[in-house]
């Protein structure tokens, strides 16, 4: 399975690179104090979730599934390699905001919680659209499983607009209540949507080894 | 010996396509080529064989090992060559090195880069950059890099030039040298089958019509040519297939020499396997 992960970094690594030309862009604004700390850590954790979308691209283009699916380590190892790459995307993105939130807090340009609890809310969007979005590419392919990202990222946008729009407004005080609780209560609630987001995880794994179980390639 | 391949009964239906029973045995120590026209159903059985598809019916043993339920294990010592290169163009053939090393249990990297060697494949360069016969080579050294038992090959020297199918072949052949190793060959070059095979398994319209040692069928298949009055002179039962064209009519007999005793007026020559497709894929019975 190291093999499979190792792969999708391997082919990964263009568009990453290409990424790292917009983040250092980013970072050059938030320098200049156009963006704060907060935007770019949640940037970078949306990009760095859609890589395991993009990597099902790339193997459509190469037609890998075929020749993954002829391997000896069974069609459930295939997509749990795809899974382990996500998770270890998670990671990287946690690792970064950490960084940056610690950076931050050196130097006295920002609060290290403040970038943690962005970097932790936009990694559990993220994962949860890739919990979405991986059963889909397994089950129509990439081309076809993109309008449905849109859909998951722009319907409830929408849905948030509209409601503004009509006058409903969202009680946010709790969390002008929550900066006077202590950081490991507040990162402690803020983990709680990833760690759903992870248990959701597991279930969409099910899922993709059912769909790739029962596909012809 | 226990035979490389075993297919017994197997069906497969698309609808509109079905495999149709289909019987093959490779024996270890040699080389099967599989002919027939395209979407004869070639790539249909080695999809069966890998379990990539569902069939509906029959068995297939590998090595000894039943194809589905123990899949893993016989795909341990299974190399394949399949009609593309599937490896991205973004990556480096040492890349496919490191891809490659954890999936197989006897993957020997310094082996993969003797191939690569051996082949004149650089192993930092792009494969985007790579001819199509030097993606062949690599799919190839990427299959042999574990010590595989069994090789198979769909449409592997297909768009290859002369040269590099020769040197292809080559390596075929001191693959099966050793008594354990097999290969499936599926081809429409039959030249190269001619060059290399065995055993030759001919697929038309997903059933099997013709399965025999290559010797066999060329020691015995022939080819006559003669006048369309020839031709009717003929009994049905000595001729398999007939072409009728504007100058003439020929047929395919399974006993060229019982058949030269019949007809000594007749001229029967020696025929090849791209004749027999010919006659079976284009004919007409008589």
């Amino acid at each position: 399975m190291t093999g499979l992960i190792w792969k999708d970094f391997m082919v990964s690594k263009r568009t990453v690179k290409a990424y790292l030309g917009i983040m250092i862009f980013y970072a050059a604004m938030t320098v200049m104090g156009m963006f704060s700390v907060t935007f770019v850590t949640a940037f970078v954790s949306v990009i760095l979730i859609m890589l395991p979308i993009s990597a099902f691209a790339y193997d459509e283009q190469a037609k890998w599934d075929r020749y993954a699916m002829s391997l000896p380590i069974g069609r459930s190892r295939v997509v749990g390699a795809r899974y382990l790459f996500t998770l270890l995307i998670v990671l990287v993105s946690l690792a970064f905001a950490l960084l940056a939130g610690v950076a931050v807090a050196v130097t006295g340009k920002g609060d290290l919680m403040e970038v943690l609890v962005s970097a932790l809310t936009t990694l559990a969007a993220g994962l949860l659209i890739a919990d979405v979005l991986l059963p889909l590419c397994y089950k129509v392919g990439p081309e076809r499983a993109r309008p449905y990202l849109y859909a998951l990222v722009f319907i409830p946008a929408l849905g948030l607009f509209l409601a503004y729009r009509m006058g409903i407004h969202i009680d946010t005080s709790w969390l002008d209540r929550m900066a006077q609780s202590s950081p490991a209560a507040v990162l402690g609630l803020f983990s709680l949507p990833l760690l759903a987001a992870l248990a959701l995880t597991f279930a969409s794994y099910l899922i993709s080894c059912r769909v790739a179980a029962g596909k012809e390639y | 010996m226990t035979n490389c391949i075993e297919i017994k009964g197997l069906c497969k239906s698309y609808g509109d396509f079905a495999l149709k029973n289909i019987d093959l045995t490779l024996p270890g120590g040699s080389i099967l080529g599989l002919i027939g026209e395209n979407g004869a159903g070639k790539t249909t059985t080695i999809k069966c064989i890998l379990n990539l598809i569902r069939r509906d019916a029959g068995e297939i043993a590998l090595l000894g090992y039943d194809n589905i339920k123990e899949e893993q294990l016989a795909k341990q010592d299974i190399g394949m060559v399949l009609d593309e290169c599937f490896f991205h163009d973004t990556l480096r053939p040492r890349d496919v090195g490191k891809i490659l090393a954890p999936v197989y249990q006897n993957w020997e990297q310094g082996l993969f880069r003797d191939y690569l060697d051996k082949f004149g494949l650089p192993e930092k360069k792009l494969i985007k950059e790579f001819s199509r016969g030097m993606k062949m080579k690599l799919s190839l050294s990427a299959a042999l890099a574990h010590r595989p038992k069994l090789l198979l090959l769909d449409e592997a020297t297909a768009g290859l030039d002369p040269v590099v199918r020769d040197e292809i072949l080559d390596e075929f052949l001191g693959f099966i040298q050793d008594e354990d190793h097999a290969i499936l060959l599926s081809s429409h070059i039959t030249s190269d089958l001619e060059k290399v095979a065995d055993y030759i398994a001919y697929i038309h319209q997903g059933q099997v019509v013709l399965s025999d040692a290559k010797d066999n069928i060329l020691d015995s298949y022939g080819r006559v040519g003669c006048t369309a009055a020839q031709l009717e002179a003929i009994a049905p039962a000595d001729v398999l297939r007939v072409r009728k064209g504007a100058f003439g009519a020929e047929a395919l007999v399974a006993d060229r020499a019982a058949f030269a005793r019949k007809y000594p007026m007749l001229l029967v020559e020696r025929t090849t396997l791209e004749d027999i497709m010919l006659f079976i894929g284009k004919g007409e019975e008589k």
